[in-house]
């Protein structure tokens, strides 16, 4: 297997997953590397506009998919790349400026130092946990649903998740080097599976309270239904959890 | 009777284990599971519940209640198939668009083995008649 071990100019790497996002991507990119100084990698995801040349213009390692994967593939783009150049920490973080840097330092230092209880592999960034609640309109419904899936994970992970289907959070060199071959790709699954594939590996996964901006476009429409078909296909994907033969590292 | 009930029980839940079996080897997507799992238990209930179809079938004009069954399941099998369809014919899309961006991200140049296509003048020592 070739793996290039050299990390470039820092060991944190930030993964933007973007799809048309031309508009912030340049801003969002140029405050990671502000704020954060780690290196910037943008998964342009399939954009038909000028992401992938702004990002580029702002200092950003771009990678481009052919067609649009989704989130979840984008991401495990990101992990193979932090994996195969060698980079301790990755952290992920919307192109849509949702996910200010200044919130993400806390999780990148957790992933680093740990915490009381030891090593953290995973550091979640939660709406619900100290943040001044949610800016979010979500939907009664939306938020029982949401409230579910945080305490069927909680009980698994042994430990309290509030924001279960949170995407601001910091993986360790543990998680980059499994995630790069096991991602979920399915919308729900990226996140909520992943916390569960962490737990079920043996690595421990610890929430941060943090505060995200709202966003500024419209509600997408016509949205309940594909949430719901994830939500059974996720509650399905839990219930067989455990019992699924193992993804294998194959190719480069 | 209970005889037809319990042949498609049977056989339902063989259904059931084939694919969670299935997405245990990784074979078949979680959401496929949901469906076909979900129809097999839909093939129950209508086995079960056999005076709520004959009630239904009279109500439609339908001579048998076994009609309106096969009519549902033929009807239910072409709208996956049409699925079907179009899923492949978007995974044709993007497995020609993925070849086409492997083709030009593996590139050739003169040097490297490969003929040139520039014509050459016939004085020209090596130069391949024709």
């Amino acid at each position: 297997m070739d793996r290039y071990r050299d990390a470039v100019n820092s060991d944190l790497l930030a993964v933007v997953p973007a799809l048309n996002e031309e508009a912030s991507v340049g801003d969002v990119v140029a405050s990671i590397r502000a704020e954060l100084g780690a290196d910037v990698l943008v998964v342009d995801d399939g954009s038909t506009d000028d992401t992938a040349q702004r990002a580029l213009a702002a200092g950003a390692t771009v990678v481009r998919h052919p067609f649009n994967l989704g989130v979840g593939a984008a991401m495990r783009t990101g992990f193979c790349h932090a994996d195969r150049h060698g980079y301790k920490v990755l952290v992920q973080i919307d192109a849509d400026g949702q996910h200010p840097p200044g919130e993400v330092a806390p999780l990148v230092e957790m992933v680093r130092r740990g915490d009381a209880g030891g090593p953290v592999s995973v550091a979640v960034g939660s709406r619900f946990a100290g943040g001044s609640g949610d800016p979010y309109e979500v939907s009664a419904l939306r938020r029982a649903a949401m409230r579910m899936l945080s305490r069927s994970v909680s009980r698994r992970l042994g430990t309290t998740i509030t924001d279960t289907t949170s995407g601001m959070r910091a993986f360790g060199p543990d998680a980059i080097d499994r995630f790069a071959v096991s991602y979920p790709t399915a919308y729900l699954s990226d996140t909520v599976e992943a916390l569960l594939l962490a737990g079920a590996w043996g690595m421990r996964v610890v929430e941060v309270g943090v505060e995200m901006r709202p966003r500024e476009t419209g509600v997408p429409s016509n949205r309940s239904v594909r949430s719901a078909y994830h939500l059974l296909r996720l509650m399905f994907v839990i219930s067989v959890f455990g019992v699924r033969r193992p993804l294998q590292r194959t190719g480069l | 009777m209970i005889g037809v009930g319990l042949i498609v029980l049977v056989l339902a839940a063989v259904m059931v284990v084939a694919v969670i079996e299935a997405v245990r080897r990784r074979r078949l997507s979680e959401g496929w599971a949901l469906l076909w799992i979900t129809v097999a238990v839909a093939a129950v209930v209508l086995a079960m519940a056999r005076p709520l179809v004959d009630r239904l079938a009279t109500r439609l004009d339908v001579a048998y209640g076994t009609s309106l069954v096969f009519a549902i399941g033929i009807v239910f099998l072409v709208v996956v198939c049409i699925n079907l369809s179009m899923q492949v014919s978007r995974l044709n899309q993007r497995v020609e668009r993925l070849a086409q961006e492997l083709a030009l991200a593996t590139e050739q140049r003169t040097g490297d083995g490969i003929a040139e296509q520039a014509p050459e003048s016939p004085g020209d020592p090596g130069s391949s008649p024709g």
